[in-house]
């Protein structure tokens, strides 16, 4: 079950400091919803706990985040993969840059694949809530960005 | 005593007769195999694959094994080190694969099985399962059968293939017949969905490897446990007679509960790492939907029909994809046993299929009620209703043109299976007057006139019972199964009660009351006064290598074992009782006198009752002459199918027993604005030969016709993409309750068997005449509208999606050549 999110916006930061935010585990990885913790392998690898409830399906996720593509200033690209109660979930996100007038136009897209019974609440429960997540990060990302 | 009097002289076979059983399931006092508490025992949970195909990098269980009650843990590297793979039927590369109840190095469906844990509660085993670690690296999915049979993503690297098995069926001249055709119609694909059965009682084990005897003890709820521990002993390093399997009473099967061997592989392995203590595993829904078993999902490809001018199929030519899941398991079984019913109820004689099977990422199918045949039948089923249509011939008409003929029986199948008996149009006779067809289909010309789509279908079923498993070897030259058998024994215990106890495990199928019957009627006496031990014992019931209570057998292989045994306890009482009152075999009669159930010789009044004739051999039996020593009252009979080996190249042979049938009608009117179809009226009229008890014939038809229409309409095992199953509660996957059941109008013809000692037939798989029923009433409610019913599963979201393509393409799923 696969869920695709895809939006843009824009700040008021060069595209340059849009990319160094979005490539530091520790700004980018505490603006996830419901952050928990982070443990950094290396400068492309990370750890994110974040916590996770849906309906009775309520714990800690632990999501491997990989740093997969980045070519400063024009885009990041991540994948990672987690696993909670109920499921697995394999991630990706990019954000591809572009100057603007006065800023940066951050055009961001993710797909997140979901494995295990957790699945079948897709349909139902798991998109809005997925795309009420991702608006928290997006705004999250704004607000930083600001 | 029974409310039926005594002095009937009736037979009791054929009467209906309240169960046995009711009183005690009824009231709550059954025993199912979580009633069952042991001292110590340890309790099994299953972590579960989240994957449908991965690579298993890491697996930590030193969380789940550091948490206090947790005893031990059980990974599949721990059970491939100390075992064999499970028995393979399947030849060549599906030969090769490596089946282990635990997955070792790969997981290959969503729900598969990978770690164990064993605790001293429940709870604690579902706490210590989430502690747990598994790493995996995902692998592409292929959940569809033929994209698999491609080989891209290949589930078992040691087989190198997906191809599971491929063999064609042609029998008669199939080009002559299209030569000759007066119109050959092309069907360009069908599709048969893949549902399961929802017992109330989903599979439970107990299991003990005691450390003192070295032997392990089952309790649990099979329902073939002679099949089972075939599998176990092979795989466990066991022989067979150190492994004792119990079976009580069973809350419903439908076959999906054949296939728990792997649970009761790790539960035994569990309880042997556990130093002994018993080990209990009670599946939840969720696992049974998902990882239990499933039904056969099947692809029909390029089918092409020959008839003539009159509308009869000369011939058929067809390729059929199976998908058997991850592993093949009971498979290959099922690309031969849907051959039963080759040409289904119909004459043609001249077919080619070329049949198809492979591995998917999806859960393992098992016989599921109607098992391999359904999915064939439904197929047949189609081709006539669709040819009907295109053809412009009433689809009862073409059916009566195609039908065999009642004289024609006992007919042979191309495929050399012969069908004892049946009488296909009176069965139509019946059902058209029982649901008043004449008045439905006014009713629906009117109705068409106000834009109802309002359609009348027929479907038209076989339940072959008693399987010779000869058949295996047309799957596999080498499997070593031929024929089939059952056992039974009878005798007179040290106080005279007569007590009954067979190789069968029933499911609600009512075993104790029918053979009951059957040995009333053999002794004279009344039902109440014998008992009859249920439930499977590999050390106390006699038993077969076929023993177990699957493929509508019970009413000939079970009975004719309880009948066998009861005739020769017979002729051991008539020679003991000769001796006894002085006088000759012939002069005695069986009944029942004012000390109970006797012998009585009519020349002389004398008589001796069972108790007299029970205490004379176990008790004191010093007073018998020595010529009668070998009479012991407790008569073992095993009963042997009378079949052949097959042909294993022509696959050609009798490849079962008996062939009830059933034929239903449905009336449905699809909503127009919502797409919902509502059954308006139904009619299911069965033939199982001679009904050996009415009102179990007419529950098991009721509850056959519930899971059929469950199955035509609200139950789907629906995966996405990338494997996850969809349907995994029954939030989703919506088994059918009495709140969705129709009005059925039941009514019976009966066509004795000739292959039976009673005439009875085989019966309880019947439920796929609802799925070929509501497909041809959605057939004839939406042909007009340009919609070929193509798949077996059509609920309101199905007809609506089959409703727009319509509109938006022009694609002809259905082409006929006229000559």
């Amino acid at each position: 079950m696969a869920i695709k999110f895809a939006g843009d916006f824009e700040v008021k930061r060069t595209p340059e400091e849009v990319h160094d935010f979005l490539i530091d585990p520790n700004r980018f990885a505490a603006l996830l919803p419901d952050f928990q913790g982070l443990s950094i392998q290396d400068p492309t690898h990370f750890t994110v706990k974040v916590n996770v409830g849906i309906s009775y399906i309520k714990g800690t996720a632990e999501v491997k985040m990989e740093l997969a593509q980045a070519e400063r200033p024009k885009h990041a690209h991540y994948k990672g993969q987690g696993s909670m109660a109920g499921g697995n979930v394999a991630l990706k996100a990019g954000f591809d840059l572009s100057p603007i007038d006065g800023g940066t136009k951050v055009a961001w897209q993710g797909e997140a694949q979901i494995f295990g019974g957790l699945a079948s609440m897709a349909g139902g429960l798991l998109e809005p809530l997925g795309k009420k997540q991702v608006q928290k990060l997006i705004d999250g990302l704004q607000a930083a960005l600001r | 005593m029974s409310a039926i009097e005594k002095n009937d002289a009736r037979p009791w076979v054929g009467r209906a007769l309240p169960r046995k059983e009711e009183n005690r399931l009824l009231r709550g006092r059954g025993k199912f195999a979580d009633d069952i508490k042991l001292r110590e025992m340890l309790y099994l949970r299953f972590v579960r694959s989240p994957y449908a195909h991965a690579k298993i990098v890491n697996v930590d269980v030193s969380s789940a094994e550091a948490l206090a009650g947790v005893v031990c843990s059980l990974t599949g590297a721990e059970i491939a080190a100390q075992t064999q793979p499970f028995i393979e039927i399947g030849p060549d590369a599906c030969g090769k694969i490596k089946d282990y109840p635990l997955a070792v190095s790969k997981v290959r469906y969503q729900g598969e099985p990978v770690v164990a844990v064993v605790a001293e509660s429940a709870g604690l085993a579902d706490d210590a399962a989430e502690l747990v670690q598994i790493e995996y690296e995902a692998l592409d999915p292929v959940v569809d059968a033929e994209e698999a049979w491609t080989d891209k993503s290949i589930l078992h690297d040691e087989a190198g293939t997906n191809h599971v098995w491929n063999g064609i069926f042609e029998y008669g001249d199939v080009d002559q017949a299209f030569r000759e055709a007066a119109y050959v119609v092309n069907i360009d694909r069908m599709h048969f969905h893949r549902f399961s059965s929802t017992p109330l009682e989903n599979n439970v084990v107990i299991a003990r490897w005691n450390p003192k005897d070295d032997r392990i003890y089952y309790e649990c709820n099979n329902s073939f446990p002679s099949f089972a521990i075939q599998f176990l002993s092979a795989h466990l390093g066991v022989h067979i007679d150190r492994i004792r399997v119990e079976t009580s009473d069973i809350g419903g099967s439908f076959g999906i509960k054949i296939t728990s061997y792997p649970q009761m592989a790790v539960c035994a392995l569990a309880s042997k790492k556990a130093g002994g203590r018993p080990v209990k595993w009670v599946e939840t829904r969720t696992e049974h939907i998902t990882s239990s078993a499933h039904g056969n999902e099947r692809t029909f490809r390029d089918t092409r029909v020959a008839l003539d001018k009159n509308g009869v199929i000369t011939a058929l030519v067809s390729r059929h994809i199976d998908d058997c899941g991850a592993y093949p398991r009971y498979e290959p079984l099922g690309c031969v046993i849907w051959s039963q019913v080759f040409p289904g109820v119909y004459r043609f004689k001249n077919a080619r299929i070329d049949f198809t099977q492979a591995v998917t990422n999806k859960c393992p199918v098992g016989p599921n009620r109607g098992y391999s045949r359904m999915q064939h039948l439904w197929f047949l089923e189609r081709v006539i209703d669709i040819c009907g249509h295109e053809l412009g011939i009433p689809t009862d008409d073409i059916r009566l043109r195609n039908y065999i003929r009642p004289e024609e029986f006992p007919y042979t199948t191309p495929n050399g299976c012969v069908y004892d008996s049946g009488n296909y149009p009176r069965m139509l006779k019946v059902a058209k007057e029982r649901i008043g067809w004449d008045q439905w289909k006014k009713k629906q010309v009117a109705g068409r006139n106000e834009g109802r789509l309002i359609g009348i279908g027929i479907g038209t079923t076989l339940d072959s019972g008693t399987n010779n498993f000869g058949q295996a070897q047309i799957v596999n030259s080498g499997a070593p199964f031929s024929g089939n058998s059952q056992g039974a024994n009878c005798k007179l215990d040290i106080y005279g009660e007569v007590v009954v106890s067979v190789g069968s495990c029933p499911q609600g199928q009512g075993h104790e009351t029918t053979a009951a019957q059957v040995v009333a009627d053999v002794l004279n006496i009344h039902p109440d006064r014998i008992t009859v031990r249920t439930g499977f014992d590999t050390e106390r019931n006699v038993h077969t290598g076929f023993s177990g209570t699957y493929a509508s057998q019970f009413a000939v292989s079970g009975l004719s074992a309880v009948h066998g045994a009861a005739q020769k306890l017979k002729t051991e009482m008539k020679r003991l009782g000769a001796f006894l009152l002085e006088t000759k075999e012939d002069d005695l009669e069986f009944g029942t006198g004012e000390q109970g159930p006797e012998l009585r010789a009519t020349s002389t009044g004398k008589s001796i009752n069972y108790w007299g004739l029970a205490n004379i051999v176990n008790v004191n039996s010093a007073v018998l002459p020595s010529e009668l020593y070998e009479l012991t009252l407790n008569c073992r009979y095993i009963w042997r199918a009378p079949f052949k080996v097959p042909d294993t190249k022509k696959k050609f042979g009798s490849l079962t027993l008996t062939y009830a049938s059933q034929l239903h009608i449905a009336v449905i009117e699809i909503e127009r604005d919502t797409f919902i179809p509502r059954i308006l009226d139904y009619v299911a009229v069965d033939d199982c030969g001679t009904v050996i008890n009415p009102p179990i014939v007419e529950g098991q038809v009721y509850g056959a016709t519930a899971h059929g229409i469950g199955a035509a309409l609200m139950e789907n095992c629906v995966y996405d993409p990338v494997g996850n199953m969809l349907t995994s509660t029954f939030s989703d996957y919506t088994p059918i309750t009495a709140m969705n059941m129709p009005t059925v109008k039941y009514d019976h013809i009966e066509t004795p068997s000739p292959h039976s000692y009673s005439g009875a037939k085989g019966m309880g798989e019947g439920g796929a005449a609802p799925i070929h029923t509501i497909s041809a009433a959605l057939q004839d409610a939406l042909f007009d509208s340009g919609i070929i019913i193509d798949d077996s599963f059509n609920n309101a979201d199905s007809l609506f999606r089959a409703m727009m393509a319509n509109e938006t393409s022009q694609a002809k799923k259905v082409r006929v050549e006229r000559r």
